[in-house]
Formats: C-alpha cells, sequence, structure tokens
C-alpha cells in the first residue's frame, strides 16, 4: 500500500482493513441498488401527468390554504385553522398518552433489563435468577418494539375496533420497548465510581442504585425520553392513515382529494407542534445539563 | 485499651498470577493516623481496599474493630462500613447531585434506602446545618446547593471530605487523597484531614505517594513495596536510605520504562 509508506506496520494495516470496510459498504450498496432494479432515471417523474401532479404538490408549499378547497364543505364547519387546532391537540393527546403509559413501563423494564444495580457479591442460585429476570426483560423489549407501531395499529384496531385506547396503545407498546432498551443501555452505561463509593460507605444494591446509578442517568434518561416524545408526534399523525383521528387523518383525506394547499396547512400545523417540544426539550436540557451551561457561562 | 480498629495477620490478596498484597501483617490502633506510602502499583490501593471489607483477602486474617471478618454475611459488612469512611481517589461523587445531596448519603449506610430517598429529595433540618457546619470547618459552605459537577477539584475533594465527617466516622481510610490537585492545595488537604481526624478522635489511614507530605504531618508511616510492607515507624525513626529504597526502580522496571 502505497500511501501508508514510512506509517508503522500496525498503524498502516488499521488504515488499510478501514479502507476494505467503505468499499465493502459501497459494494453492497450497488448489489442492493442492482436487485431492486433503481436507475437514476427512477428520481424523475414518469410522465407529463406525474410531472404536473408533483409540481402542484410542491408548489402548494407556498402557499397553504387559508380556507376549505373543498367547495361541498357545510358553512358551519369550523375554520381550516381551527380543525388544523383540533387535529394537533388530538395528535398531543394520543402522543402523550402514550408516552405516560411508556415511560412508567419502560423504567420497570429499563432497570431489569440492567445489571447495575446486581449485588456484587451473589450466590449461584440468585446469579442465575437474575440474569433470567434480565434476558426475559430483554426479549419482551425486543418483541414490543420489533413490531412497528402501524402493525400495532392494526392489530390492535381488528382486535379492539376503533378504539382510542387501541390507538394509545399501539405507540405506547413498541416505544416502551424502544425506552426501556435504551433506559437499561444508559443505565448500565453510567459510571460506577459513585456507586462504588457508596458501597463502601454501607449502601446496599438498590440504595446505590437509586441514589448513586440513577441520579446519573437522570438527564439523559429525560433527553432521550424528550426525543421519543417528538417520535411519538410523528407517529401519532401516521395513526391517521389508519383512520385514527390525529392530524394525519386530515392530512391523508385531503391528499386523496388532492387538496395539496390543504395537506400543506396541515404539515405547517404539525411542523409548528414539532418545533415547540424541540425548543421545550432544548429549554429542560440545558437545565439538566451544568456542563453545557458551565461552558457557556465561561 | 479499646481494640485495635485493624488488625490484620498474613494478609495475601490476588489478582490472576499478581500479587497485589503479599503477606501483610498490620495493627492499626483506634485513633492512630498513619501514611501508607510506596511507588504506584505497590499495593496501597488493594490494601486500603481490604481494610473497608470490599476486597476479601484470598489469604490471611483481618479483624475490624476487634472482631474477625470472616463469615460476615453483606448486611453484617454493610453495617461495618457505615463505620468506616472511605474517600476513594476518584472521589466518588454522584455528579448530577448538589453538595448537600452528596453530603447527607454519608449517612446512607446507618440509613437505609427509604430514608436515603428521602434525604436526598427532601433533606431535613437537621441535617442541613450539621452539614452547613461541615461545610464551613472545610471551607465551602456558600457551594450547599451547587451540584458537585460544577465545581473545580479541589471543592470537589472538599464534598468528599465533607460526606466523610457528616458519616460520623470511627475510621476514615484515603486513598491518594490529593494526587489531583496542585501542591499547596494538597499540603491544605492532608493537614486538614489530620486536624480533624484530631478534633473528632477518629483513625486515620492515608494512602500518600507524596513522602514530603507524610513526613511532615502523619506521626506513622508504613511503607509498602511489591504489595509488602517493608518499613514502619515514625517519621524520625525511619531513615533517609530506606525511604530511598522504598522508591528505588527496578533493574527489571527500569528496562521496561526504557
Amino acid at each position: 500500500m502505497s500511501a501508508h509508506v514510512g506509517l508503522p506496520r500496525s498503524l498502516a494495516g488499521r488504515l488499510g482493513a478501514r479502507r476494505w470496510v467503505v468499499v465493502g459498504i459501497a459494494i453492497t450498496f450497488l448489489i442492493c441498488a442492482w436487485s431492486l432494479g433503481l436507475t437514476p432515471a427512477g428520481l424523475v417523474p414518469p410522465d407529463a401527468r406525474h410531472w404536473e401532479r408533483t409540481g402542484n404538490f410542491f408548489a402548494a408549499a407556498l402557499s397553504p390554504a387559508m380556507d376549505y378547497q373543498d367547495p361541498d364543505t357545510p358553512d358551519d364547519a369550523n375554520p381550516i385553522w381551527l380543525k388544523g387546532l383540533l387535529g394537533l391537540f388530538h395528535t398531543l393527546r394520543y402522543a402523550f398518552g402514550a408516552m405516560s403509559i411508556a415511560i412508567p413501563l419502560a423504567l420497570v423494564m429499563g432497570f431489569l433489563g440492567a445489571s447495575a444495580w446486581w449485588p456484587e457479591r451473589r450466590g449461584p442460585l440468585l446469579g442465575v435468577l437474575l440474569r433470567g429476570v434480565f434476558i426475559t426483560c430483554r426479549f419482551v423489549m425486543s418483541l414490543a418494539r420489533s413490531i412497528h407501531e402501524l402493525i400495532w395499529a392494526l392489530l390492535l384496531l381488528s382486535a379492539f375496533g376503533m378504539s382510542p385506547l387501541a390507538g394509545m396503545m399501539a405507540l405506547a407498546l413498541p416505544f416502551s420497548g424502544t425506552l426501556g432498551k435504551v433506559f437499561s443501555e444508559l443505565i448500565d452505561e453510567e459510571a460506577r465510581e459513585a456507586a462504588q463509593a457508596l458501597q463502601a460507605v454501607g449502601h446496599g444494591p438498590i440504595q446505590t442504585f437509586l441514589v448513586g446509578i440513577f441520579p446519573g442517568a437522570l438527564p439523559n434518561l429525560i433527553t432521550y425520553s424528550f426525543y421519543r416524545f417528538e417520535c411519538a408526534l410523528r407517529s401519532s399523525a401516521v395513526l391517521g392513515f389508519v383512520g385514527i383521528e390525529t392530524i394525519g387523518l386530515y392530512i391523508q383525506l385531503s391528499h386523496e382529494e388532492f387538496f395539496y394547499h390543504e395537506v400543506w396547512t396541515y404539515l405547517y400545523f404539525l411542523l409548528a407542534l414539532i418545533v415547540i417540544v424541540d425548543l421545550w426539550s432544548a429549554g429542560i436540557r440545558r437545565h439538566l445539563n451544568p456542563a453545557t451551561e458551565w461552558r457557556t457561562v465561561r | 485499651m479499646p481494640e485495635p480498629s485493624f488488625d490484620c495477620i498474613g494478609v495475601t490478596c490476588r489478582f490472576g498470577s499478581l500479587v497485589a498484597v503479599d503477606q501483610v501483617s498490620l495493627t492499626i490502633e483506634t485513633g492512630e493516623q498513619l501514611a501508607l506510602i510506596g511507588p504506584s502499583g505497590s499495593g496501597k490501593t488493594t490494601l486500603l481496599r481490604v481494610l473497608n471489607t470490599m476486597r476479601a483477602p484470598d489469604e490471611g486474617t483481618l479483624s475490624v474493630f476487634g472482631a474477625p471478618i470472616e463469615g460476615n454475611d453483606s448486611r453484617e459488612l454493610r453495617r461495618l462500613r457505615s463505620r468506616i469512611a472511605t474517600i476513594p481517589q476518584h472521589l466518588g461523587l454522584v455528579p448530577n447531585l448538589s453538595v448537600i445531596q452528596n453530603v447527607i448519603l454519608g449517612r446512607g449506610g446507618r440509613r437505609g434506602t427509604a430514608r436515603s430517598l428521602r434525604d436526598i429529595l427532601f433533606p431535613s433540618r437537621s441535617d442541613t446545618l450539621a452539614i452547613h457546619e461541615i461545610l464551613e470547618r472545610v471551607g465551602i459552605e456558600e457551594k450547599l446547593y451547587q451540584r458537585t459537577a460544577q465545581l473545580s477539584g479541589g471543592q470537589q475533594q472538599r464534598v468528599a471530605i465533607a460526606r466523610a465527617l457528616f458519616q460520623e466516622p470511627e475510621v476514615l481510610l484515603a486513598d491518594e487523597p490529593v494526587s489531583a490537585v496542585d501542591p499547596a492545595r494538597a499540603r491544605d488537604t492532608v493537614k486538614l484531614l489530620v486536624e480533624l481526624a484530631k478534633e473528632r478522635a477518629f483513625t486515620l489511614c492515608l494512602s500518600l505517594h507524596h513522602l514530603e507530605l507524610a513526613l511532615e504531618f502523619l506521626p506513622r508511616l508504613v511503607g509498602m513495596r511489591h504489595g509488602a510492607v517493608v518499613l514502619d515507624g515514625s517519621p524520625d525513626s525511619l531513615d533517609e536510605g530506606e525511604l530511598a529504597d522504598l522508591y528505588r526502580l527496578d533493574q527489571a522496571e527500569m528496562m521496561a520504562d526504557a
């Protein structure tokens, strides 16, 4: 490898290996693209009708609807801005409700799926028991999150009919799986120095976890929960596409009728909500992370 | 005569084939102040972990406060540890908790889980006053409600000392308490620890690699090398040759460094 002349052998070997990883990724992509029959021409709409529709859709982004495009809209219908706001309220309700169920579930599963609280000296029986709980918990969390919320929604709606609880659970189940997995990893990655110091002065294993490890992990858990709340908002909107009344349902209905200006009105409402939640969570992150605050002050 | 704080007889600890503590016999009397000295890797930290019962010796026996610890279950060990304050080298403060919350955890070993949770969420008035007094003694009373992650290294060290004091221990073990601070502050810290030990009549055992500080402040020096105790006495009774020998690099170590 001429590029690595003069480098120590081990380093040159490492750089060489890294280069092969990049080449490997590129080749895998090309194989996937070829097997899917992808061509650059696929990015271009096939005929004039599609061109026009795409053009209309994006042009409508510049002039979102201030009123309904449907001439048959009854006179006593809510104004579109109020409908948008109500759509957001419904979306928020599902997302908030689902997260209120998912976070406590994830805290329990995240705790049971972590090993940070295990006593250092444990007999063989306790060891087997703890490992059993750990593996079961990780399995349940994997199962919950390996099924997408849309599939959960289809399953639960067919089981319970079009009920709000089914919609909420469709979000809560996969979200508790993802949150629980990340919670357990954040807890296990937390530095153990404080825990060791507390054990050295007589704290028990659970006590050490609650006062020595959990407070350290808490800001990360909160930050991640906020991120997942944003995801829940988007997913809650998507549930509209299977008929649950969120802003997604309005987007879908307007889209089916080619009322693109209305679609954009609802999309901008959703965007505004996501931005507000993001600003809120950024504010809380700043409050929780004294290190950043300290750096800013300096 | 009270029972000695610690009595080790032939204590040996191994990590795989490495012998970290080698046949150490050492008695530390109640109220005594001593420094464990010696080069890095000489076994000081492991010996401190044996003394606070966090590491069971592979061979030999250890008695703490006059009673052998062999056969103690984890509850009894925890009760024993709640009487021994330990300041680890990395201090072991909980970064997102405030100073008062960290200090209050010093008594957690005695108070149990539910009380500890209540303590960090709603510290009592009497605890707050006691902690304020301790913080005044160590010179950081204005930091009571600050998060420990926002403090300087020297201030964090004071928090760790305050936590140990709030524990009201019978013994204070400190592992390299001055390894991360500048020489002037290191001197102040060792001086403070020795003064506190006299004031509050607890046994003090520090591991130090600052030989001058040990000679200046501690009445008893225990020198370790390759896991074994190679010298033990008051600063006056140790001659310079012995002390120099303690830190002499072995032929093999010099070869390894080169």
